[in-house]
């Protein structure tokens, strides 16, 4: 498959808001997402995830580096990536359906179309029947849902998720990240999700990338070889190859902890 | 709880205050009349309340109350229209463009204490007692409250709202148009309260100082003419009115627009 998103020797480097001494977030990260591929990104806090996620979204600048989306390199934000952030960035003014179809005005698409892609995604996240409401009227996975719908509607090359269900309660979370594991299957989307949490990563991602703590570098990449169809909460906890492709990951990222706790040594097994 | 509850509470609540305050208000002119018929001279000092009824109902019958009142209202209406037609670009601009911002931040504080009042010398200076003076005094006074709102209301906005939408591919008009101008409006509305209430005493400063007409320059010609009567209908005319305005108009707005969006945290 070819590669839609590719990272090339991206370092990066900023001064301490208060020091002012500079601060390693990302150390020569080369990495490549395939087109439909989701890939997890895992690591310790302060491990330069978000960091890498805001130069991909084109918050932040790529000055050390190479940054390409289909072989084009990215200049600050576009529409060719949408991004959901941790915290539901969903705009309180405007309704459900007008959220989702944010993008989609921005670019000029007749209200007539849009209508009918928002309708579209309000049903993909099942958020029927509130397409109508203000955002300060939904639960928290709700927005997310919204968040997500919003991002997709714009119909971008790549997702970009930065921990988007760290906010929410676990009994939602499960559900979210079904959920999410559908529209993936549904939509073929190019999807890079960042989170901290193990067991997430292993249960969505095709593969996980494994950050060293900072300065942060690819440490690992760990396949996970499930179908998508078979990513389902019930029964795949007892699925052998997504038990160790977790234990694998959980051992990875917890050697690092190790490091900064001081108990333990880089690569120690 | 949803906001239309929010708002039935709130009003539920407002009217059985409302029933205290009639209490208080009677008690306050039973007061006056005793004091009245207690003091030598009332008429000279504090005319009861019967003779400041009859003193309004002479004037309304010469026509003179409602031209003075409809004077007065009609600067304030223009006067702070402008005044928010002007700050609130202005006080966009300073938010959205920080080399601006720092440019005229001190400026803008060193004005804002500069009170309307004090301006009123050197605007007479330049224009004379004139309609003219008046509203730039107004207009003066209510620019510098809704300027600092705006800005205080767009630097409140979180900025994962301002991401959101660039990554959604708005340019930097849309964000303005979509993200900083919503996200402000609560306090846009706030501060246009703020600033109609300033310009409110303003406009009665400007009529008393350099106006010919007006319920300002009403009091202060009754003052001269030892028509104290006039000057307490006056009074109760300008506190009156802003009760009125503010209850019906200003603040349901300032509510609504806060509520509707659920932008208080609760």
């Amino acid at each position: 498959m070819a590669a839609k998103l590719v990272v090339e020797g991206l370092s990066h480097v900023y001064p301490d808001e208060y020091t002012g001494q500079p601060v390693h977030a990302l150390e020569d990260i080369d990495l490549e997402v395939a087109d439909g591929e989701l890939v997890a990104v895992v690591g310790p806090s302060g491990c330069g995830k978000s960091t890498l996620l805001n130069i991909l979204a084109g918050l932040l600048p790529c000055r050390q580096g190479r940054v390409t989306v289909d072989g084009a390199p990215i200049s600050g934000p576009g529409p060719d990536r949408g991004v959901v952030f941790q915290e539901h960035a969903i705009l309180p003014w405007r309704t459900v359906a007008r959220n989702i179809g944010h993008g989609l005005e921005l670019r000029r698409v007749p209200r007539a179309v849009r209508a009918r892609r928002v309708q579209e995604f309000v049903d993909l996240v099942g958020l029927a029947g509130f397409e109508d409401r203000y955002p300060h009227e939904l639960s928290g996975g709700m927005k997310q849902r919204c968040a997500v719908a919003r991002t997709l509607c714009a119909d971008p090359a790549v997702m970009l998720m930065d921990e988007p269900f760290a906010a929410v309660d676990a009994q939602t979370r499960i559900t979210l990240q079904e959920e999410l594991n559908r529209i993936a299957m549904a939509t073929r989307k190019t999807i890079l999700f960042i989170t901290h949490a193990v067991d997430e990563a292993a249960f969505l991602g095709d593969r996980c990338f494994v950050f060293s703590r900072r300065p942060g570098r690819l440490k690992a990449t760990v396949p996970i070889d499930i179908p998508r169809e078979k990513r389902v909460w019930k029964g795949l906890l007892s699925d052998p190859v997504f038990t160790a492709a977790r234990d694998e990951i959980l051992k990875l990222v917890r050697e690092e902890v190790a490091i900064d706790e001081g108990t333990g040594v880089r690569g120690a097994s | 709880m949803n906001p239309g509850a929010v708002r039935r509470s709130a009003r539920d609540a407002l009217r059985s205050g409302a029933f205290n305050v009639v209490l208080v208000v009677i008690g306050l002119v039973l007061l006056w009349t005793l004091v009245s018929a207690l003091i030598p001279n009332p008429d000279r000092y504090l005319p009861s309340p019967a003779s400041v009824a009859l003193s309004s109902i002479d004037m309304l019958y010469k026509g003179l109350l409602p031209s003075f009142f409809g004077d007065t209202l009609a600067r304030l209406v223009l006067g702070s229209l402008i005044g928010l037609a002007a700050g609130i670009p202005f006080g966009l601009l300073l938010a959205i463009n920080r080399s601006v911002a720092d440019m005229f931040y001190p400026l803008m504080n060193f004005f804002q204490s500069v009170s309307g009042i004090a301006i009123i010398p050197i605007v007479v200076i330049w224009f004379g007692n004139s309609d003219t003076t008046v509203l730039i005094v107004i207009l003066y006074t209510s620019f510098f409250p809704i300027a600092f709102s705006v800005l205080a209301g767009v630097r409140e906005i979180p900025i994962r709202y301002i991401h959101a939408a660039r990554t959604l591919g708005a340019t930097r008009y849309r964000v303005i148009r979509d993200v900083l101008v919503p996200g402000a409006l609560p306090h846009i509305a706030t501060g246009s309260r703020l600033s109609i209430g300033f310009a409110w005493r303003a406009v009665i400063a400007g009529e008393m100082l350099a106006g010919r007409e007006g319920l300002g320059w009403m009091i202060f010609t009754a003052q001269d003419a030892d028509l104290t009567a006039q000057v307490i209908l006056g009074m109760i005319l300008i506190g009156g009115t802003w009760i009125v305005l503010d209850h019906f108009l200003l603040r349901p707005f300032e509510a609504d627009t806060i509520e509707r969006w659920g932008m208080v945290q609760r």
